[in-house]
């Protein structure tokens, strides 16, 4: 598919202010030649054997595999909390070392600090690039807006039940306007009807934002329903194997993605893919 | 009564998939096997049965205080002190002023060996867990002292400090320092990962993930470690109190203990429960007003959430 039908089939504007500034580039995020081993008792894990590949500005890309094929690991590497053997990522063709200021991280274990009220942790990420008191307090009020939790800005974030707390988690990492957002299994602790609002949820928030969003899970509906590309990831040594084009029309929340023949045909194909070539490993 | 659910039967779209037969209607419904009944309690004993936790504890302790009350009929009022003559001394030794004298040294000296302690424990525990180096070098020295019988160094106070209220408070810093350094240590090893991905991956600078993430982090640590200190800090306080220049309650057991004054003793001792009681209920307040969320979430945190 090309770009102009890809935007052609975008609500809303492709590109707000958060993703502008490229240097005439497509690529935001760049993976070259990524390696990384975890050396353990007995035998050293190969999470990452060579990958590489680029991320589109403003696209959906999720990162599909099953558990041990170094999805997390990627991510990890990419907001700088792992660090690479070998390879680097380049964000807008400079090489990253450490933590970037332009990306944010929501986690699957949500973490949300227990002693911060759910406004204070939004401010967060706020408070480290030094933005003024008021300021934080505009934006977070903002981001609990967006997100549909005015009312709780001021309770403290284990009141809240698991998806209000990850509604939370996503506010505190858009907060902080980043170029690409990180997400690693952002609802894989939800129980189903909290997962799909939220994945609903999301698909807006992307639409709306114009983000580029790298997003990690291992279920292949929840993939082909956010996604513009899939990278399938296999494990024993982790390694990307294929990268496919999701050519569904958006917005798919207008109708059943779930029910659709190409999503049935796209899923058919990405769950053979993942069993027929990783398998005997696991 | 609750209506019965029926079942239904979703028909077949005859546009998606022309030729198929719906299958029939509803044809059976789930039927509703009881109501719940809220269950009544009723008759006399209902207000006994509805507190029976608070009168299980009053009649035990009752129990005991008559017992105690009563051997005093067959015993020497040396070796046992009735309550009627225990709650005698007390108020004589409060009238006189000599108790409440001994018990403000005591809670004065307690804290400030508290506060020392709590500098130093804190201080060093979370400098040991943020920066490797001093992890390094300080590791055998904290595993040395933290395995010294501290009551073993009650003499070296003496020599370092006189016998007066310096060594007093030294002996009790010197104590209760051990457990704070030791758990605020393992607390700061065990925040890294979770929390403190959070503050990597936000951008927080070294000073910032150690003041709004690593202490916060180890705070259910440090209290765990200040309940340990309050315990074997009380130790020290009496027993710095006997044996350096008789002091405050300390002091004050040792002396009615000579004389053979058991009313007296037991009303002193009686007092120093109270005092550590009243310090170990301050914490439980310190903690549940200004950090709630440690109780809130301990439970959770086991469920790995």
């Amino acid at each position: 598919m090309t770009d102009d039908q890809k935007a052609a089939l975008r609500p809303g504007p492709a590109a707000t202010q958060t993703i502008e500034s490229a240097a005439g580039s497509d690529t935001v995020l760049e993976y070259v030649d990524i390696c990384k081993a975890f050396p353990g008792a007995g035998r050293t894990v190969v999470a990452l054997n060579h990958v590489s590949f680029p991320v589109r500005r403003g696209e959906f890309i999720s990162l599909v595999g099953p558990s041990g094929c170094g999805k997390t690991t990627l991510l990890r590497i990419t907001d700088g909390l792992d660090h690479p053997d070998q390879g680097s990522v380049l964000l807008e063709g400079t090489p990253l070392s450490g933590v970037s200021q332009d990306m944010a991280y929501v986690f699957q274990e949500i973490n949300l600090l227990p002693w911060r009220s759910v406004t204070k942790n939004i401010e967060l990420g706020l408070e480290a690039r030094g933005v003024p008191k008021q300021e934080r307090r505009d934006r977070a009020m903002e981001m609990l807006q967006m997100v549909g939790l005015s009312s709780v800005a001021d309770v403290p974030p284990y009141t809240l039940s698991g998806g209000m707390q990850q509604r939370v988690g996503v506010a505190r990492a858009v907060a902080v306007r980043p170029k690409v957002l990180l997400m690693d299994e952002p609802f894989g602790q939800l129980d189903n009807f909290t997962r799909e609002a939220l994945q609903v949820d999301i698909a807006e928030l992307w639409a709306r934002l114009g983000m580029t969003i790298v997003f990690v899970t291992h279920d292949v509906d929840e993939a082909i329903f956010l996604s513009d590309r899939i990278a399938l990831f296999q494990p024993d040594p982790g390694r990307l194997t294929e990268i496919v084009n999701v050519d569904l029309p958006r917005p798919r929340t207008d109708y059943d993605v779930r029910a659709d023949r190409r999503a049935i045909e796209l899923r058919s194909y990405i769950v053979s893919q993942l069993r027929t070539r990783g398998g005997a490993g696991s | 009564m609750a209506r019965e659910p029926a079942s239904i039967a979703v028909p077949i779209d005859s546009a998606r998939y022309p030729g198929e037969v719906s299958p029939p209607g509803p044809d059976w419904v789930i039927p509703v096997i009881g109501e719940a009944r809220p269950r009544t309690a009723a008759g006399p004993w209902a207000w006994v049965v509805a507190h029976r936790d608070p009168i299980a504890k009053a009649l035990a302790v009752a129990a005991f205080l008559a017992v105690w009350q009563a051997s005093g009929a067959f015993l020497n009022s040396i070796f046992v002190s009735t309550p009627s003559a225990t709650a005698a001394a007390l108020a004589s030794l409060v009238g006189n002023g000599q108790l409440p004298g001994a018990f403000l040294r005591s809670l004065l000296e307690m804290a400030g060996g508290l506060c020392a302690a709590c500098v130093i424990g804190i201080g060093v525990g979370l400098l040991m867990g943020r920066v490797r180096l001093v992890e390094r070098a300080l590791e055998p020295l904290v595993a040395f002292g933290n395995a010294t019988p501290s009551i073993a160094l009650l003499p070296v106070m003496e020599v370092w400090f006189g016998i007066d209220t310096a060594a007093r408070v030294a002996f009790i810093t010197v104590i209760c320092t051990w457990p704070l350094l030791v758990n605020t240590y393992a607390g700061v090893r065990a925040v890294r990962g979770r929390y403190t991905d959070v503050g990597v991956a936000f951008g927080l600078s070294g000073w910032r993930q150690t003041w709004q993430v690593y202490l916060p982090g180890t705070m259910p640590f440090i209290f765990v470690g200040l309940r340990i200190a309050l315990a074997v800090g009380a130790v020290g306080m009496i027993l710095g109190g006997q044996e350096i220049g008789q002091a405050g309650l300390g002091g004050l057991t040792a002396n009615f203990g000579s004389y053979s004054e058991t009313a007296d003793l037991v009303a002193t001792i009686v007092t120093t429960t109270a005092l550590a009681m009243l310090l170990f209920a301050a914490f439980r307040q310190l903690q549940a007003w200004r950090f709630p969320w440690i109780a809130a979430t301990s439970a959770g945190r086991r469920r790995s959430k």
